[in-house]
């Protein structure tokens, strides 16, 4: 049993960084990296290591779309700024 | 073999899936729902697995996610607003479906824990997850009113 959901989890992380490298715009990325965080997550408890999978559900749940998000928000306003300077 | 982890694994294969298919295809404001579900799911995985694996401790990975999954969603909502489109039809039937399946687990989790303060820690992380849920997947659809007119 523990095996199979261990192949489980795997094959979901797998098929979510997949998907994530599949998607190109940044603002959608950052939607299924925050779902492939949730899924290294349930990796790492199934693989016995809670603390591990801990710091991953706290800094990829809330932490890494928000840096993405800002910075795509800004690298927009900029260009939007350049293109009204010329 | 123990029933918790076939739960688990059953929710993590029937759940993460169409999660997954949902957040990487569609407009923006059907994958950020999705993601919202997504936080769901896997915070009941969680509760399974600590029940599954007969260690409480497991419990503080599911609270963390009920506190932070829902602020993650907060946050997609209020920096996206401008360009989330319109909340898919099935968002309500997602979240109600959550909203019970949560209830589900943390009602046979606290009943399997007996009571005590494990059981009080389940519910606490049921109650979170329901309320996030729920106020994440308005705010979304709020976010769709809101900055479409504005």
């Amino acid at each position: 049993m523990t095996d199979a959901l261990v192949l489980i989890s795997l094959f979901a992380v797998a098929a979510t960084a997949t998907a994530a490298v599949v998607v190109r715009d940044p603002a959608r990325q950052a939607l299924v990296l925050s779902v492939l965080g949730l899924a290294l997550a349930v990796l790492f408890t199934v693989l016995q290591a809670p603390d591990v999978a801990l710091s991953q559900l706290a800094v990829g749940s809330a932490l890494t779309p928000l840096l993405i998000l800002l910075s795509v928000r800004k690298v927009r306003r900029r260009g939007r700024r350049e293109e009204g300077e010329r | 073999m123990n029933a918790w982890l076939a739960c688990a694994a059953l929710l993590l294969v029937a759940g993460l899936l169409p999660v997954v298919w949902g957040t990487a295809r569609g407009p923006l404001g059907h994958r950020a729902m999705a993601q919202n579900c997504g936080t769901s799911v896997v915070c009941l995985v969680m509760l399974l697995l600590a029940q599954g694996y007969g260690r409480p401790a497991y419990t503080d990975l599911a609270l963390v996610l009920a506190v932070l999954g829902p602020v993650g969603t907060l946050v997609f909502a209020r920096l996206l607003a401008d360009e989330l489109g319109e909340a898919p039809r099935w968002a309500r039937p997602a979240t109600a479906l959550a909203v019970g399946a949560t209830a589900l687990v943390v009602i046979a989790s606290c009943v399997a824990t007996g009571p005590g303060r494990a059981a009080v820690k389940v519910a606490l992380v049921g109650v979170l997850l329901a309320a996030g849920n729920v106020i994440a997947s308005r705010d979304l659809s709020a976010a769709h009113r809101d900055g479409g007119h504005g």
